[in-house]
């Protein structure tokens, strides 16, 4: 076949091939969900027909493409807020919210930083930061970030730190500025402090001080993949459920 | 407008001309480079001169975290001398400079490549030292090529994103440039009327860069040899 | 005194070219991508020779055995290019003064105010380059060069981007600043008629290699002018003295070794030296001195020899007492009138034929 015939074939086969999703699942998560998930993902395809495929971002830019009308059949958000910005505008089969998982809050430095801090009321993390900043989510919009600010301004020491923090587009930008040494403290959830080997936990932010952190998937109504349901009931499955502790997350 | 819009926008303003500022010697010299000589190497050069054009942006701001940054080889090298790039405004501006230099690179090179190497010459034999030619010849004959390179850079800078937020993060008064807070209103529910207001001075401020460009064109005496 | 030996490689072929000369201008002469260009530019310093020497005066400008070259902006050598060069972004006075400004005061020694006269640019001084007419701008050109003090003045066919009424116009400038300004100059051209007006010395360059050199007349007919300047313009230029004038009919004599020419009334003073170029299509060839003719020149000589035996034409080389000249005629009228080696004939040279374009004065 004429080369440039054969590219135009081969394009148009491309735009064609979404419509083989309907064979599989497309799911939206948050972004510290990665490895875990990831490793669900896999092991739920395996034996099985049909293929899950995750997209990760910030819950918030996930929220924003379904409603703007993205194929997504599930969505797993980091808060309740976006979730509940979803089924608000009546994009979710109701009935199908449930909490899928739980998270802490940690405080990070560098693995070859030998800083102490004790999170309590009072604590004051200026002396811990020396010239440098604190690394989280950006705290207006990033669920990490504002768990972050809630956790921190219920412990008084947020107004000593407003001034000194590096906003970051999501949590794992974080987390690698105070791997790279960047930033001498962060603060981001302890799945993703486990799963980088360049920092260590100094503490963990008392339950108390923030809202529960819990991860909650919703069906959404414009799927209609039957893959989608079998994946959503597979993530409450044993296989599932280890797979989600080895990594550092509490089961609700 | 807010007080912070304002901040907001001076500060993008102020990193792009920075990045600009910083950006022509060099520019204007690599431009000179390829469109004037040739040597071994030249076109892996001239590829790794346009590499930020087409690197995501991410990885770019990547790359400038891990030598620029407070723990990287360049960024130690320049600290005792009192240039700090990572989380600061600076550290915007040189992802600006960075993400803008292939173009104005791109568009000084076709100028020059313009410019009758034998008018050069002319003035060789008229008692011009290389030097002097290129400042007194080269160059005004360029005009026309910098001040659309510097547009379409300084136009890349107001709207640079990716590479500025992952190098030096959002920080506002600091970093949070248009593009940066524009995106932060639209990550708030309810923030897009703000963020929409954003957008337009963005879009203004493009404008009125074009407007001094053509104007700067325009009144340069080398414009009546392009005509 | 202006020494040139040099080898430069360039391509396709080599130029290795030497020639030395103190005249006033001396002329490089060939075709078109002889090399003519590529010894002046090895003059100027824009291109480096494999190999040789060039000198002007006392002054080295370059020397591959002493490991001398200096930068084209050290040598004070003026270049005059076929198509002007100025500066667009400057003005004419700009322009003008640039070289001006980078020579140290002490050796300026080009008066200013007599270049502008010299040159009529005067009322050119405020305008824009890109605005002037060709001819305009090569004076401007060559009034920069002028300006720059320079030891030597390289012109590089500054006649060839222009028409003919611009031609002859800055060809009378050149003629004009070599007689008033004590400046040596390089003209390279491959147009015979300037060569002959202009030059005492021709250098002639033919892939390049020097082929002839010396006196004009001399070196341009040793040289096999055909192949040279192309079938239209073959001819010979004679060295002759205006003998006298006749104002009644106002036609000139000019004499020199082997006859006389008559042509139309040249501007000359009895016993001024010119060289004229009688081209070979205007020569007819007699075996008998013909009358009742209109022809005034009629001159008697002998055949040397005969060009190519094919085609319809061929040249006939003569010898008309001392001197050189050739007659294109049919190879049919050849044949006809048995021409041979040493045959006496009477050429024919219509005054008419011999216009102003044709004379050099030395």
């Amino acid at each position: 076949m004429r080369p440039l015939a054969a590219l135009a074939l081969a394009f148009a086969a491309a735009l064609v091939a979404p419509a083989a999703h309907a064979q599989g699942a497309l799911v939206f998560a948050a972004a510290s969900l990665k490895e875990a998930l990831d490793e669900v993902a896999g092991s739920f395809a395996l034996g099985r027909a049909g293929r899950v495929d995750v997209s990760y971002a910030a819950s918030g830019a996930l929220a924003r493409q379904i409603e703007r009308g993205a194929p997504a059949d599930l969505f797993i958000s980091a808060d309740t807020d976006w979730i509940d910005y979803v089924e608000q505008r009546g994009l979710a089969v109701s009935g199908t919210r449930r909490n899928l998982l739980a998270n802490d809050l940690v405080l990070i430095a560098p693995a070859t930083s030998q800083v102490k801090v004790r999170l309590s009321p009072g604590v004051d993390l200026g002396a811990a930061l020396g010239k440098g900043r604190l690394a989280m989510a950006d705290p207006g919009s990033v669920p990490a970030g504002k768990y972050g600010r809630a956790a921190l301004t219920s412990l008084g020491a947020w107004k000593g730190v407003e001034g000194r923090v590096a906003p970051s587009e999501n949590v794992r930008a974080a987390l690698a500025l105070v791997a790279r040494g960047e930033a001498p403290l962060g603060i981001v959830y302890r799945t993703d402090a486990l799963a980088e080997k360049g920092v260590r936990i100094v503490d963990t932010f008392p339950a108390a001080s923030h809202p529960a952190i819990v991860y909650p998937v919703v069906l959404l109504k414009r799927s209609s993949s039957p893959v989608a349901r079998a994946f959503e009931g597979y993530l409450a499955s044993p296989d599932a459920r280890a797979i989600f502790e080895r990594h550092g997350f509490r089961l609700p | 407008m807010s007080g912070d819009e304002t901040g907001i926008l001076v500060l993008s303003v102020k990193v792009a001309f920075a990045g600009l500022a910083a950006s022509l010697p060099p520019g204007i010299a690599v431009a000179f480079v390829l469109a004037r000589k040739r040597f071994p190497g030249k076109t892996l050069f001239d590829a790794f001169v346009h590499l930020p054009l087409v690197l995501p942006p991410v990885v770019v701001g990547y790359v400038l975290l891990v030598l620029f940054g407070t723990q990287g080889p360049i960024g130690r090298l320049l600290e005792p001398l009192g240039i700090v790039f990572a989380f600061r405004w600076t550290g915007a501006a040189l992802a600006a400079a960075i993400m803008g230099f292939p173009l104005l690179v791109r568009a000084i090179r076709l100028t020059m490549e313009a410019v009758d190497p034998r008018i050069e010459l002319a003035a060789r034999t008229l008692g011009a030292s290389r030097t002097r030619v290129f400042f007194t010849v080269t160059l005004p004959l360029s005009i026309s090529g910098i001040a659309t390179g510097g547009l379409l850079s300084f136009a890349r800078a107001l709207g640079e994103f990716g590479a500025t937020i992952t190098f030096v993060s959002n920080i506002p008064g600091e970093t949070r440039t248009l593009p940066l807070a524009i995106y932060s209103f639209t990550q708030v529910p309810g923030g897009d009327a703000q963020a929409m207001r954003l957008a337009l001075f963005s879009v203004l401020l493009s404008l009125a860069a074009l407007a001094f460009s053509e104007w700067l064109v325009r009144r340069s005496p080398a414009s009546a040899h392009h005509a | 005194m202006l020494e040139v030996d040099v080898a430069v490689p360039r391509g396709k072929f080599r130029l290795d070219a030497a020639f030395s000369s103190d005249a006033p201008i001396v002329a490089l002469f060939g075709r078109s991508g002889s090399g003519k260009t590529t010894l002046v530019n090895a003059i100027a310093g824009v291109v480096r020779p494999e190999r040789g020497r060039i000198v002007i005066g006392e002054r080295v400008l370059f020397d591959s055995a002493r490991g001398i070259d200096l930068a084209p902006e050290k040598r004070r050598v003026g270049y005059v290019f076929q198509d002007a060069l100025l500066f667009p972004h400057l003005s004419v006075r700009a322009n003008l003064a640039y070289g001006e400004r980078l020579t140290p005061p002490a050796q300026r020694f080009v008066d200013g105010e007599r270049v502008l006269a010299l040159l009529g640019i005067r009322e050119l001084l405020d305008r824009n380059p890109v605005s002037l007419s060709g001819g305009e701008k090569q004076r401007v050109a060559i009034g920069r060069a002028l300006m720059a003090s320079p030891r030597i003045l390289l012109l590089d066919e500054p006649l060839a981007s222009l028409d003919g009424a611009r031609k002859a116009e800055i060809l009378a400038y050149i003629e004009l600043l070599r007689d008033e300004l004590r400046l040596p100059m390089v003209y390279v051209s491959h147009a015979l008629e300037e060569v002959t007006r202009l030059a005492d010395r021709v250098v002639v360059i033919a892939e390049g290699r020097v082929i002839a050199e010396g006196p004009a007349a001399e070196a341009l007919s040793r040289a096999h002018m055909g192949a040279l300047t192309g079938r239209f313009d073959e001819g010979a230029v004679i060295e002759a003295r205006v003998a006298m004038h006749d104002a009644r009919f106002e036609l000139t004599t000019l004499a020199f070794v082997g006859g006389e020419l008559v042509v139309p009334n040249l501007d000359a003073l009895p016993g001024e030296p010119v060289r004229v170029r009688v081209r070979a299509r205007d020569v007819s060839l007699a075996l008998a001195r013909p009358s009742g003719i209109t022809i005034q020149n009629v001159l008697e000589g002998n055949v040397v020899s005969i060009g190519h035996e094919f085609g319809a034409i061929v040249d006939v080389h003569l010898r008309i007492g001392e001197t050189g000249l050739t007659a294109r005629i049919t190879r049919k009228a050849a044949s006809d009138l048995a021409l041979v080696p040493g045959s006496r004939v009477f050429a024919m040279v219509k005054a008419v034929s011999i216009d102003r374009r044709s004379v050099g004065f030395a």
